[in-house]
Order: structure tokens, then C-alpha cells, then sequence
């Protein structure tokens, strides 16, 4: 379980979050919607412990993680996989490489292993016979399947999704959602999807929280959306996109 | 000039003050993270290989050519001064000097310092505003360990056999200069180099290199680290990392000169 309290980041003068509380259970898939820039990918950060909040506090499984060193943080933090908005893959690197790089880098496991897991990972992202090609030779579609191969790697129990369907073309957008929904039902794979898009969080989401000029607006079940009288809700449940 | 004016900029001044220092323990703290991590050199050995064949090997060429032509034009441009005082017999002692105290050494720092730096901080400027920084820490991996302590390693082994190639280089340029421009018989020039060069001369030239490598090395891949504003970012973060890397080599070589040369 994650959960923030009472955050507040403020980069400069500016207020990013402000007294923001949220709480991700296990096994549940969250969405963060809200429009681009209002700090979003900053709670992915701070779940990981990547930035540090001015106030407040995270904890991942009952762990204050905003008082830890960054090598304590590590183990923490192969708990959580994180798929980046522009994936974050290394460019010089296979995709099987990349697969492999945190495993032979953090993990002491045996090689034959270490090509065990990445090949569970190439046949559940659905990218035999892409094994030894660059990121840049895939489309957008396969490149997004490789980082999320890449961040269950660790087998961890909450996957951070970043934007996981911006840029995608409508078919390879369905295909990462359903992707994200069979991980949580056959591997009981919590998930934090932060989004601006209002359909990804319908179609996927059990729990949705809305982020608006820093402050937390709306924290419940994804249909109870509908109920909310908030003019930021009801506008975005009009437009269905947030392009602000 | 309105009290206004003057005030926003005291404000100015101070904000970039205080930034200044903000950015200078930040450097700090970097640099000596990148030096706590050398005893992990054994686990990233593959990638201290790597770096040594970009600033070692490949550095080569660059590092020939400008140790040729400062050393050719030594010999010229002093030769000639010095023929003028009927002195001639005395261009290997002075031009030796000038190559293995000064100039191998320094235009070896400069060379690599626009080769070396403007690599690490183009590649680390890419990867940070591409996430992959960002990526190495999310999944557990040490970035600076990763990416800089490999680099620094290989740039504190390497620059010293560059300087050596340096100095030789150049000093043989010279030699050939003095007998083919200035008819000067080898053997005169030689031995005005030999018996008189002493540890003195070689301790202040090969002292720069490994202070030249730690400047280039932490400079540049500090900058990328910090890019940040997309590819104009790693442009800017580049530059900022090869000005600052070569004023800094400059600054250096006066102070290694001085200190050795006062003590030894």
C-alpha cells in the first residue's frame, strides 16, 4: 500500500502540490487525472521516493520513505515497477537488454535466470522475434510493452504508470489498457495510472482521484465521478480530454 | 534610478548569489559521491573499459595532432627568437620545457576537455531529459556509480599515458622542426633536452593530468546531469560543461605550476 500525507511541493515560489493525501490500496487500480502540468508525474516521483516532498509524508507498506537515504530507498523501490512517459528505454541497448539490465544489475541471479525472466517478459508483452533490435526500430505501441515488461521485472506488487496511452494510436492505446487489466487480475498487481485522459480512467480504473490546481478534488470509486458537482469534473466529464 | 529598479535588482543579485551556492554544494556533494563509489569499479569494470577506450584510445588522434603542432611551432617561433641571441644550441632545453611542464599537458586538458566533456555531458544531458537517469534510480541502480564514477576512473587512469604521448609527440615535432627549419644537428638538440630535464619538470606536467581528469570529468557529467529543457537543454548543459571544464583546466594549470614549482 502507498500512501501520501499531507504532501506539499513547491518548486521555486510555486506551489506544485498543496496538503495533497492519497492512498493507493494493493491489488486496485488508481487513476490520477487532471490537466498537463498540475503535478501528476510529481506523485509518481514522490511514491518513489525520486524527489522529496517539502512537507509531509510517504509511505510505501507502512515505511516513512521521505526521512530514508537514497541506498535504502533502492529495495523499496523494486517493490514498485514505474513505466515512464516517454518509456525511459536505453537507446543503446536490445530489448532483451533492456529487459535484463536491472535484473544483472541489482539481482545476483544466475544467467540462465536472468534469460528466464526476460523471456517470460518478450512473450508476455507479445514481442518474439524483436529481441535483438533497438527501442528505435519499434512503434510507440511495442516501445510502451517493453517498459512495462522492464518494470515487472522485479515481479513487484504496484506498477506507476506515467501517461501510459499519450501519444499511442487508438489500437495500441486498448491493447496497453487491456495489458494493465490482466496484470491486475492474474497477478494481482496493484496499479497507479496517472492520466489526462477521462476514458482510459473509466475503462480501467477502480479508483479515481482528481488533481486540480494542486489540491486533491476528488478521491473515491472511478463511477462516483458522475455524482461530483465540482465544475472542474463536470467540464471534463463533458470534454472527456484534458488538453489544458 | 527608481528605488524600485534598484531593489529588483539587489533581489537579482542576491537570488543568483544564492543559487550560485545552491549549485556549488550540489556540485560538491556530487563529486564526492562519484569518488565514494570508485570501490565499485570491480562491478562496473565493463563500463570503465568503455570509457577508457573514448577518452583513451579514441583520444589519440586529436591528442597527436595538437601536441605535433604546438611542438612545431615551439621550435619555429622560439628557434628563431633564440637565433637572434646566438643561442640556437639551446632550443631542445627550452622548448622541452615548454612541452612537458606546459603545453602537452594543457592542450592535452583542452582536447579533451571539448572531446571527453562535451561527450558525457551530451550523452548524460540525453539521458536525463530522455528519463533514463530517472530510470536507473526508480529501479534501485546507483546513477552516479552507474554513469560517472566509471568515467572518472578511466579518465584518472588514462590521462597520464596521453600526456606522456603528449610530451613525446610534441618534443619529437620540435626535434624534427630544429633540424629540417633551423639545421640544428639532432644530437645538439637531444642533448639539450636530456641532462637537463629534471623530476622537477615531470612532476609539474604529469600532476595536471590526474587534476585535468577529475575537472573535465565531474564538470561535464555534472552538467548533463542537471539538463534539463529538452534538446536545447543538452545543448546548453554541453557547452556550459566544455566552458566551464576549459577555464577551469586553465585556472588549474597555473595553480599545479605554481605549487610544485614553489615546493619542489
Amino acid at each position: 500500500m502507498i500512501e501520501l500525507r499531507n504532501i506539499t511541493l513547491k518548486y521555486g515560489e510555486r506551489e506544485i502540490l498543496k496538503n495533497v493525501s492519497l492512498t493507493i490500496k494493493d491489488n486496485t487500480i488508481k487513476a490520477i487525472l487532471g490537466p498537463s502540468g498540475v503535478g501528476k508525474s510529481t506523485i509518481l516521483k514522490l511514491m518513489l521516493g525520486l524527489i522529496k516532498p517539502n512537507s509531509g509524508q510517504v509511505f510505501v507498506d507502512g515505511t516513512d520513505i521521505t526521512s530514508l537515504k537514497e541506498p535504502e530507498l533502492y529495495p523499496i523501490r523494486r517493490k514498485m515497477g514505474m513505466v515512464f512517459q516517454g518509456n525511459a528505454l536505453f537507446d543503446s541497448m536490445s530489448i532483451s537488454e533492456n529487459l535484463g539490465f536491472f535484473l544483472r544489475e541489482n539481482l545476483k541471479l544466475p544467467e540462465a535466470e536472468v534469460q528466464e525472466r526476460v523471456a517470460e517478459q518478450i512473450k508476455f508483452s507479445g514481442l518474439e522475434g524483436y529481441e535483438d533490435q533497438l527501442p528505435e526500430n519499434l512503434s510507440g505501441g511495442m516501445r510502451k510493452r517493453v517498459a512495462i515488461g522492464r518494470a515487472l521485472i522485479f515481479k513487484p506488487h504496484m506498477i506507476l504508470f506515467d501517461e501510459p496511452t499519450a501519444g499511442l494510436d487508438p489500437v495500441s492505446s486498448k491493447r496497453i489498457l487491456h495489458l494493465i487489466r490482466t496484470l491486475q487480475q492474474s497477478s494481482n498487481l496493484g496499479a497507479v495510472i496517472v492520466t489526462h485522459i477521462i476514458d482510459d480512467v473509466f475503462s480501467i480504473a477502480d479508483h479515481a482521484a482528481v488533481l486540480y490546481q494542486g489540491e486533491i478534488i476528488f478521491d473515491d470509486e472511478t463511477e462516483k465521478l458522475h455524482q461530483s458537482e465540482h465544475p472542474f469534473i463536470r467540464s471534463i466529464l463533458s470534454d472527456k480530454i484534458l488538453e489544458l | 534610478m527608481p528605488l524600485t529598479v534598484i531593489r529588483s535588482l539587489e533581489n537579482n543579485l542576491s537570488l543568483k548569489a544564492k543559487d550560485f551556492l545552491l549549485t556549488m554544494q550540489d556540485f560538491f556533494l556530487f563529486s564526492m559521491r562519484a569518488f565514494f563509489t570508485l570501490p565499485k569499479l570491480k562491478r562496473y569494470w565493463r563500463d570503465f573499459l568503455d570509457q577508457a577506450t573514448i577518452c583513451g584510445t579514441d583520444s589519440i588522434p586529436i591528442v597527436l595532432v595538437s601536441a605535433i603542432s604546438i611542438g612545431s611551432l615551439l621550435a619555429i617561433e622560439v628557434g628563431n627568437l633564440l637565433e637572434d641571441f646566438g643561442a640556437k644550441t639551446m632550443l631542445g632545453r627550452s622548448t622541452s620545457i615548454s612541452v612537458i611542464r606546459e603545453l602537452g599537458p594543457l592542450l592535452m586538458g583542452l582536447m579533451l576537455s571539448a572531446r571527453f566533456g562535451s561527450r558525457n555531458g551530451a550523452e548524460l544531458g540525453a539521458m536525463k531529459i530522455s528519463e533514463q537517469i530517472d530510470a536507473l534510480r526508480a529501479f534501485g541502480t546507483d546513477p552516479v556509480a552507474k554513469l560517472v564514477m566509471p568515467r572518472l576512473a578511466a579518465a584518472l587512469v588514462m590521462f597520464i599515458p596521453l600526456t606522456a604521448l603528449s610530451d613525446f609527440a610534441g618534443l619529437q615535432s620540435a626535434a624534427y622542426l630544429a633540424e629540417h627549419y633551423h639545421h640544428l644537428d639532432p644530437g645538439i638538440f637531444w642533448n639539450a633536452v636530456y641532462p637537463r630535464l629534471g623530476p622537477k619538470d615531470f612532476v609539474v606536467g604529469f600532476a595536471k593530468a590526474p587534476v585535468f581528469a577529475i575537472i573535465i570529468t565531474l564538470v561535464s557529467s555534472y552538467n548533463g546531469f542537471i539538463a534539463k529543457g529538452g534538446t536545447a537543454g543538452v545543448g546548453r548543459a554541453t557547452i556550459k560543461g566544455i566552458v566551464v571544464s576549459s577555464g577551469l583546466v586553465l585556472i588549474a594549470n597555473f595553480y599545479v605550476s605554481k605549487i610544485v614549482l614553489e615546493n619542489m
